[in-house]
C-alpha cells in the first residue's frame, strides 16, 4: 500500500489533457444512473413518509401525520434505541476482537494463521440464515439448560449474533493494513526499550487506526441492518428496527415507518457529514478508507 | 514478514503476540464453531413425533435425502439461477461504474461518490426493499406513467415474481460489488495506465492488458461479497417474490420456525454451506483456466537480483 499521503497529491496534475470522448461520457451518464438507481427506493419511501394513508403503500394525501404519529408509538422508539445500543455494543466487541487478532494475524505468523484464517473464511461465507438457525438453539442451551443466565438477555443475544461476521471483518482489514505496513517502527521502538504494551499501544494500535476505524463503522452499519440473525435470536421486549418492521409487513405496514426511517437517514448523513469532517482534519480522505476496507 | 531480527536480540513481543489472538478464538469457536457443530450434529437426526424438534439417537442421511427431495430440489436450482445471474448482473452494473467513479470523475468528488454508494445501506434493507414495493406495485404511478407511454398496455406485473426479486437482490447487493471494485480500480493507479499508453497501447487495450487484470483481486472480492449472501438471502424473496419467488433461506427459517422440525432444517442448512462453497471453488476454478492462457503469454521473467 502507498503511503495515504501520495495518493491525493499524484492524481490532481494531469487532469486529462485531451478533450473527453464518448466512452468517458458514457461511463459517466452510467454512473448517475447507477446512483439514481441506488437512491429510487429510499428517495420513494421518503416521499411516502407524508403520506396520509391508512397503509404506506396507498397514497392518500399530503400532510405530517405520520411523524406526529410516532409520538404515540413507543414501541417504533423503542425498537430503534435497542437497535442503536446493539450496533455500538456489537461493533465495540467486534472491534476490540477483530483488532487484537488482526495484529497478531500481520505480526505473528505461524502455522496457526493458516487455520485461523481457515476460520475467518468459513466466518464470511456462512450465509446469515444459517448463523441464525445455529445460533438459536445454542443461546437456549446456555440459557436455559446450561443455567448462564445472561444469554437470556436479549441485547445480549444480539451483541453476540452480530459481533461474529463484524469481527471476521475487523480482522481482514486490520490485517491487511499491517501487512502493508513496515514492520520497522514496532522494531525500532522495541529497540528504545519500550515495554511490549507500551509498543502495542502507541505504535502499532495508531498504525492501524484508519483500518479500526472503518472497521468500527462497518459493523456499526451490518448490526444495524442485521434482520435475519436479529430475526432468530431476539427476546420479546428487546425487538430491534429491522425485526420490528419484518413484523409489521405482515400485519400492513404503517407510514410511521417510512416517516421513522426519514429520520435515521437524516441522523445517519449528519453523523457521515461530520465523521467526513474529523476524518479530513486527520489527514485521512474518504477514498483511503475506502482503500483500507478493500484491504 | 519474516523474522529478521539478529539472532542475538531478545524476542520479546513473541508470547503476547500470538496471545492478542486467543480472546477472538474464544469467542468465534463458543459462538460460531460450537453452534455450526450442533447444526451439522441434529442434521443427522430426525423429528420424533409432533411435539419434538429433534432427536439424535437413531443417526441417518435420511435428512439429506429427504433436503433432496424434488420440491426442495426446485427451490435450490432455483436459488443458485437467481444467485449467479444476480451476481452477474450486479458485476455488469458495477463495473463501469466502478471504473467511472476511480478513474474518470474528478479525483476531489470521488470520496463522495463513495460515500453516496453506501448511504443506502445506512437505510434499512427491508425500509429500501419496501421502497422498491412501492414502484413495482401495478396500481403504483411508474406503472400508470409506463402505461401512459404506452411501452406496457396492462398494470406492470413484475411484483411478486422472479423479476422482482431479482431486481430487490441487484439492488441490495450492488454496493457490495462497487466497493471493492472501486477499490481496486483506485489502486491500478494513473503512472501505469499512461506507461501504459506511452508504450503505445489503446484506450481499449490498456483497460483489458493493464487495469482490468490487475483489478482481478477486487472484481473477485465483490462476486463473494454478493453472491454469498445473495445464496443465503430470504427477506428480498418475501418481501417481494411472494409464493413465485421461493429461495433456499424461506425453505430453512420456515423448518426452524413453524414445521419445527430442527433435523431437517439443519441438513438444508448444511446442504446450502456446502452448494455455496462448491460454487466458490468451481468459479474459482474457471476464473483461473481462463487467466491462464493470458498470464503464460504476458509471463515475464525477471533474473534474480543477488
Amino acid at each position: 500500500m502507498t503511503p495515504p499521503t501520495a495518493a491525493p497529491a499524484s492524481d490532481a496534475p494531469p487532469r486529462n489533457p485531451q478533450p473527453r470522448s464518448w466512452t468517458d461520457r458514457l461511463l459517466a451518464v452510467w454512473g448517475v444512473l447507477v446512483l439514481a438507481f441506488l437512491f429510487a427506493p429510499i428517495v420513494v419511501v421518503v416521499i411516502y413518509s407524508f403520506n396520509e394513508g391508512r397503509l404506506l403503500i396507498a397514497w392518500d394525501h399530503f400532510g405530517f401525520g405520520s411523524y406526529t404519529g410516532l409520538l404515540d408509538r413507543p414501541e417504533i422508539r423503542h425498537s430503534v434505541l435497542v437497535s442503536l445500543q446493539v450496533a455500538v455494543l456489537s461493533a465495540l466487541v467486534a472491534t476490540l476482537l477483530g483488532t487484537t487478532a488482526g495484529v497478531a494475524l500481520a505480526r505473528r505468523p505461524g502455522r496457526w494463521v493458516v487455520l485461523f484464517l481457515g476460520l475467518l473464511l468459513l466466518i464470511s461465507v456462512t450465509p446469515e440464515i444459517v448463523d441464525a438457525v445455529s445460533l438459536l438453539p445454542w443461546m437456549v442451551y446456555l440459557g436455559q439448560d446450561a443455567g448462564l443466565v445472561i444469554f437470556n438477555n436479549g441485547l445480549v443475544r444480539l451483541v453476540v449474533g452480530h459481533s461474529l461476521f463484524s469481527t471476521a471483518v475487523v480482522a481482514y482489514l486490520v490485517r491487511a493494513r499491517l501487512v502493508g505496513l513496515d514492520e520497522s517502527l514496532e522494531e525500532a521502538s522495541a529497540d528504545l526499550y519500550a515495554l511490549p504494551w507500551r509498543t502495542f499501544r502507541q505504535i502499532t494500535v495508531p498504525l492501524a487506526m484508519p483500518a479500526v476505524l472503518a472497521g468500527f463503522l462497518l459493523s456499526f452499519t451490518l448490526s444495524l441492518d442485521n434482520t435475519i440473525v436479529s430475526a432468530f435470536v431476539q427476546v420479546s421486549g428487546s425487538t430491534p428496527w429491522p425485526v420490528y418492521v419484518l413484523s409489521s409487513l405482515r400485519s400492513g405496514l404503517r407510514p410511521e415507518i417510512a416517516a421513522m426511517s426519514t429520520i435515521m437517514l437524516l441522523l445517519t448523513l449528519l453523523a457521515l457529514t461530520l465523521m467526513a469532517i474529523v476524518l479530513r482534519r486527520a489527514g485521512d480522505s474518504a477514498t483511503d478508507i475506502a482503500r483500507n476496507i478493500g484491504g | 514478514m519474516p523474522d529478521r531480527r539478529t539472532p542475538g536480540a531478545p524476542r520479546r513481543l513473541r508470547a503476547p503476540g500470538f496471545a492478542l489472538a486467543i480472546p477472538a478464538w474464544v469467542w468465534l469457536i463458543a459462538f460460531f464453531v460450537v453452534p455450526i457443530g450442533t447444526i451439522a450434529w441434529f442434521s443427522f437426526g430426525y423429528k420424533p413425533g409432533l411435539f419434538g424438534t429433534h432427536a439424535n439417537d437413531v443417526l441417518s442421511l435420511d435428512r439429506y435425502r429427504e433436503a433432496f427431495s424434488p420440491t426442495f430440489f426446485t427451490t435450490f436450482t432455483n436459488t443458485l439461477r437467481i444467485g449467479i445471474t444476480g451476481t452477474l448482473i450486479c458485476l455488469l452494473i458495477g463495473l463501469p461504474a466502478a471504473y467511472w467513479m476511480a478513474v474518470k470523475a474528478p479525483p476531489q468528488r470521488r470520496g463522495l461518490l463513495l460515500a453516496l454508494v453506501m448511504v443506502p445501506y445506512w437505510t434499512n434493507f427491508l425500509v429500501r426493499t419496501i421502497g422498491w414495493q412501492v414502484i413495482l406495485a401495478p396500481h403504483g404511478w411508474v406503472s400508470g406513467l409506463l402505461q401512459r407511454l404506452q411501452f406496457i398496455d396492462e398494470p406492470l406485473a413484475v411484483l411478486n415474481t422472479r423479476t422482482a426479486v431479482l431486481i430487490g437482490v441487484v439492488y441490495n447487493y450492488l454496493p457490495l460489488m462497487i466497493l471493492p471494485l472501486f477499490v481496486a480500480f483506485d489502486r491500478v493507479g494513473e503512472p501505469l495506465r499512461e506507461a501504459s499508453k506511452d508504450l503505445g497501447a489503446n484506450r481499449w487495450r490498456t483497460f483489458v492488458q493493464v487495469t482490468l487484470p490487475l483489478a482481478r483481486p477486487g472484481i473477485i472480492a465483490g462476486t463473494a461479497l454478493v453472491f454469498i449472501p445473495l445464496m443465503g438471502d430470504y427477506v428480498t424473496a418475501t418481501v417481494l417474490g411472494g409464493a413465485k419467488g421461493n429461495m433456499v433461506g424461506q425453505l430453512v427459517a420456515s423448518q426452524f420456525q413453524t414445521a419445527q422440525n430442527w433435523a431437517l432444517g439443519s441438513a438444508m442448512a448444511m446442504v446450502l454451506i456446502l452448494v455455496i462453497a462448491a460454487t466458490v471453488v468451481v468459479i474459482a476454478l474457471l476464473l483461473w483456466l481462463v487467466s491462464l492462457p493470458l498470464r503464460s503469454r504476458q509471463r515475464l521473467v525477471l533474473e534474480e537480483v543477488a
